[in-house]
């Protein structure tokens, strides 16, 4: 059996074989057929031939096989410093044989290859900073997985996200519909508490066009309401397009560059459409990383740049606090210990490395910080990153994984992190569940929102 | 014989290896994709060029980067290893009589104790470098007859250079072995793991690049690494 | 006046007390009764794993598995589910009180009925503070809340005493117009109460008994002009006022009333990071009470 009915080359293009897939409980016959998929050698190779180029060509070439990449991955400190999880042998032994053999490699090497593409390597692009060559394994994992996708050898969840992608532009099954009432049912239930509160949906021109993370939408609405309170207490004019709204991009994490071309046009046709004067994104990584820093290219914009202006949701509240359009009560300041998690997507591949201290020195009391180590762009990933927060197949690996974080987080003797990224929020909540260590953790928005002075207009009357 | 090596074969080789060297970094620079790497290199000169810049320039300092500090022994030997590789060869004061023989021109040389000070440098940082691949599991697993290949063929000149200089034995014989293995150190450069002497600056440039543009440069963060 | 309820169910022990409640007014009142289980949080970022808040197992979600809770509520609920009753099932994934106030929005129901507690009832975690889903749920709703903790001593069925607490809010207002309401629907007993609180952590002082019963008095003549004028056609009413620390007169007052129900607003609408409280007075007499409580947010 070369192509199965759940694991085979093809993307996932409707609802129906979203639902069919997502009924294969855990992946199991996926896996399953998996271990039958046939490898389209001419395909491989033709495709690496068209697509890679010098860069990763020499990267592969001239790499002196001298290690010094291996203390720069948290998998391979965390894994009693296995060989095998150096980075560069991790590359060397996959990528690196695939183009050795022309693409000649047979199933057992692409099922290796796929757990070492997502399992072994988070694609947050560390070990790029310690090699004396400049070589960027973080890039080169995320180009092989783009391969992998392409003969099927991908995480179950990576393909349902995906797919997700590909059918509803989100990475969830939340339509425009439920998008939009979600916002507005949350603005209704926040709106004695915040007079005023209101969500302008489709406004054209408006200074901001806000944008989320499905997740957001499906289980925790409140961040929705929080982000209106927000933007109200500062005074902004800001909307939310009705249509590509959603940030994240699990294409990304699962190599589907379509997808991820058609997950980002949607949001670059809603800037198009709405004129906003720039874009402001949800606190999540991936997802900023996915539409304002790598999307460009997956649209094909020579500048690399979204149509318009785009920032993180902590450039936009650095500065709303640093202008005075949000005012924070100084009695109401964070006076307990407390550490920031650098999220490398934005950190690491985006230079906002200065942002959220920034923000740390407005909301918490000075004296009560305490810096991871390492931190900013050479912080660790949380552990969870690159889509390893969701496969089940790999679960132990990650849960491993966490502990770097962990060991770093208690060393800073913080009680609470804060995480303004979606997938170092859910890391850090399941390593608290996996390791109990007593620590609490959370978005930046609800802390901000507990110590925020309101203005006047936005009281309730009593 | 040694007409031949130090007539044709010094020609050949080093024709081969400028012809070569200059080649592969034009391909080099040409193969770079804007849409594929998801750089827009031509969009930003200006900040990509002051990123290739400082990321040459900051791997070039002993200790420059977070990587280098990281590692401080086999930060100390790769400088030794590497100062005294480009510099004993170009400025070596009989290197260059015999450059000037050969074409009129000259470097500027170095104090021939300080040459042999560097030639042993290379020689030890050599051996500690073996020992190193030898001794770390996290090097040992990655390290192929390849590799002690390219180090055997980048410290052969010097060992045979150390022979003659100290006519240890028949000088003539480490003589042409010392000319012999310059050359085909030379002629390796284009075509093997050696070809790293340009394309390090070409690849630590285009990651530069990447970094002065995309990741952060335009935000004006300069990522000291 | 309770045409819809919404029974927000564990389907566990803890919520035995309050499915006793649910189901007998629905039955007598013949509304209709929407028995909603939110069977696991969601983990894992995006995966399609979700902790089993029965079982604290990790399962992944398909519609097969959510069949199989729906049958398991059916079968726990399965003496209460009798032909008499309009009933409905419905089973959801999230967290439990985004996804009852979710339900609620929904099917606009008239009352949500809920467990005082979640979890293991032997827990003593649970015992001492209410769940934080009834308090995000109170916080939110559009509709009353009622919660029913321990087991109730006698239930709709036989209705006939009503406990109204009031601190004389904005919310009790509201409150009061819902009790007033309910309590000619179903033909029962009114009972005002306010309490004096003379806890001296919250005073700061001490008063004495002469300003005591000054302030008492004054209590009684805010609850004539604000309550008894607006009850013309209500004979079968009482007024009290007591001093004392407020949940503990209440429950007592409830308990010397033989109050069915004890009907309060809650005041505080204040998130505060993950556990929002509801007024503490409210809490307290909701793990106290002999009877179910309904609160009323707006």
């Amino acid at each position: 059996m070369p192509e199965g009915i759940f694991c085979n080359k093809k993307p996932v293009e409707t609802e129906e074989e979203l639902t069919a897939l997502l009924g294969d409980t855990s992946g199991t016959q996926y896996y399953k057929e998996m271990k039958e998929l046939d490898v389209d050698s001419k395909l491989l190779w033709t495709t690496i031939q068209n697509t890679c180029k010098s860069r990763i060509r020499t990267w592969l070439e001239i790499c002196a096989h001298c290690g010094m990449c291996a203390d720069s991955c948290f998998l391979y400190l965390v894994n009693d410093r296995d060989p095998k999880q150096v980075p560069a042998y991790k590359i060397q032994s996959t990528l690196g044989e695939i183009v050795k053999r022309k693409g000649k490699v047979d199933n057992e090497f692409m099922r290796m290859a796929m757990e070492t593409a997502w399992a072994k390597c988070t694609c947050c692009n560390r070990c790029g900073m310690y090699c004396p060559h400049g070589i960027d394994m973080g890039i080169m994992f995320g180009y092989l997985r783009g391969l992998l996708y392409q003969q099927g050898f991908v995480p179950w969840e990576m393909k349902i996200g995906a797919g997700m992608h590909r059918v509803y532009r989100a990475q969830m099954d939340v339509s425009e519909e439920e998008f939009v009432e979600t916002f507005q049912w949350m603005v209704e239930e926040y709106e004695d508490d915040y007079v005023g509160l209101t969500v302008p949906v489709d406004v054209e021109n408006a200074d901001i066009m806000y944008t989320v993370n499905a997740r957001e939408v499906k289980h925790y609405p409140e961040d929705l309401a929080e982000a209106a309170i927000l933007f109200h207490a500062a005074g902004e004019n800001w909307t939310i397009p009705s249509k590509g709204w959603e940030l994240t991009s699990l294409a990304m994490f699962a190599g589907d560059w379509a997808a991820c071309k058609m997950q980002v046009e949607s949001v670059y046709e809603a800037m198009e459409r709405l004129k906003p004067k720039r874009m402001i994104g949800t606190e999540c990584g991936h997802a900023h990383r996915a539409t304002v820093v790598e999307g460009p290219y997956w649209a094909g914009r020579k500048d690399g740049r979204p149509p318009v202006e785009s920032i993180h949701y902590i450039e936009w509240l650095a500065e709303a606090l640093r202008e005075g359009k949000l005012k924070i009560d100084p009695s109401k300041r964070i006076k307990q210990p407390v550490t920031l998690q650098d999220s490398c997507n934005y950190v690491r591949n985006h230079g906002l490395r200065e942002t959220a201290r920034e923000i740390v020195s407005y909301i918490v009391e000075p004296g009560y910080f305490r810096d991871m180590s390492p931190r900013k762009e050479h912080n660790f990933c949380c552990g969870g990153g690159g889509g390893f927060n969701g496969i089940g197949l790999f679960r132990p690996q990650r849960n491993k994984g966490l502990i770097t974080k962990r060991d770093q987080i208690i060393a800073t003797g913080a009680e609470l992190v804060l995480a303004p990224c979606h997938n170092c929020w859910d890391a850090i909540r399941d390593l608290e569940e996996e390791y109990e260590i007593g620590i609490k953790w959370s978005f930046l928005k609800p802390l901000v929102i507990s110590m925020l002075e309101l203005p006047d207009h936005m009281k309730p009357e009593e | 014989m040694y007409e031949f090596i130090t007539g044709f074969m010094f020609w050949l080789s080093l024709g081969v290896c400028l012809a070569g060297m200059l080649i592969r970094t034009v391909l080099y620079f040409r193969g770079l994709a804007w849409n594929l790497d998801r750089v827009a290199y031509k969009a930003y000169p200006k900040d990509g060029f002051n990123g290739a810049m400082r990321s040459i320039y900051k791997w070039l300092l002993p200790f420059g980067t977070h990587g280098w500090r990281k590692q401080p022994f086999m930060t100390v030997i790769f400088f030794c290893f590497h100062i005294g590789a480009v510099i004993v060869p170009l400025f070596l004061v009989a290197h260059n009589l015999f450059l000037e023989k050969k074409t009129g021109l000259s470097l500027f040389t170095i104090n021939n104790s300080v040459a042999d000070f560097l030639t042993w440098l290379v020689v030890a940082s050599a051996i500690l470098i073996v020992l190193r691949r030898i001794a770390l599991p996290e090097v040992r697993i990655m390290t192929t007859w390849y590799d002690y290949l390219i180090i055997l063929i980048s410290v052969l000149p010097f060992i045979t250079g150390l022979m003659a200089r100290y006519e240890v034995g028949n000088y003539n014989f480490w003589l042409l072995a010392h000319i012999l293995s310059g050359e085909i150190l030379l002629l390796a450069i284009p075509f093997t793991k050696l070809s790293h002497v340009f394309l390090f600056f070409a690849s630590r440039a285009q990651l530069g690049m990447d970094y002065g543009i995309k990741r952060g440069g335009l935000k004006g963060t300069k990522m000291a690494w | 006046m309770f045409k819809k309820i919404l029974f927000a169910t564990s389907a566990t022990e803890a919520s035995d007390h309050a499915a006793r409640v649910a189901f007998n007014m629905a039955t007598t009142l013949k509304a209709h009764i929407n028995l909603f289980h939110v069977l696991g949080v969601p983990t894992r970022g995006f995966s399609q794993v979700v902790l089993d808040v029965k079982t604290k197992e990790k399962v992944e979600i398909d519609d097969e598995y959510i069949k199989w809770v729906e049958d398991e509520v059916k079968t726990y609920y399965a003496n209460q589910l009798t032909d008499g009753i309009d009933a409905s099932i419905k089973v959801a994934v999230g967290f439990p009180h985004r996804e009852i106030l979710r339900q609620a929005r929904e099917i606009e129901p008239d009352l949500i009925v809920m467990g005082g507690s979640t979890g293991d009832e032997s827990d003593s975690v649970y015992k001492a503070t209410t769940g934080s889903t009834l308090q995000r749920v109170a916080k939110a709703a559009q509709c009353p809340i009622m919660v029913v903790n321990r087991p109730a001593a006698s239930f709709w069925g036989g209705m006939s005493s009503i406990v109204f607490g009031t601190d004389f809010s904005k919310a009790s207002d509201k409150a009061f117009d819902f009790a007033l309401k309910a309590a000619g629907e179903l033909g029962c007993e009114m009972n005002i109460f306010h309490a004096l609180d003379i806890s001296s952590s919250h005073m700061g002082f001490t008063l004495s008994q002469d300003e005591i019963e000054e302030r008492i008095r004054k209590a009684y003549r805010v609850i004539r002009s604000r309550y008894v004028s607006k009850m013309e056609k209500k004979s079968n009413f009482s007024m009290d006022v007591w001093e004392g620390i407020p949940y503990v007169e209440i429950v007592k007052y409830a308990r010397e009333k033989h109050a069915d129900l004890i009907i309060m607003a809650h005041n505080s609408r204040k998130l505060d990071g993950d556990a929002p409280k509801i007024g503490s007075n409210m809490e307290q007499v909701i793990v106290r009470a002999g009877c179910p409580v309904i609160s009323i947010n707006r």
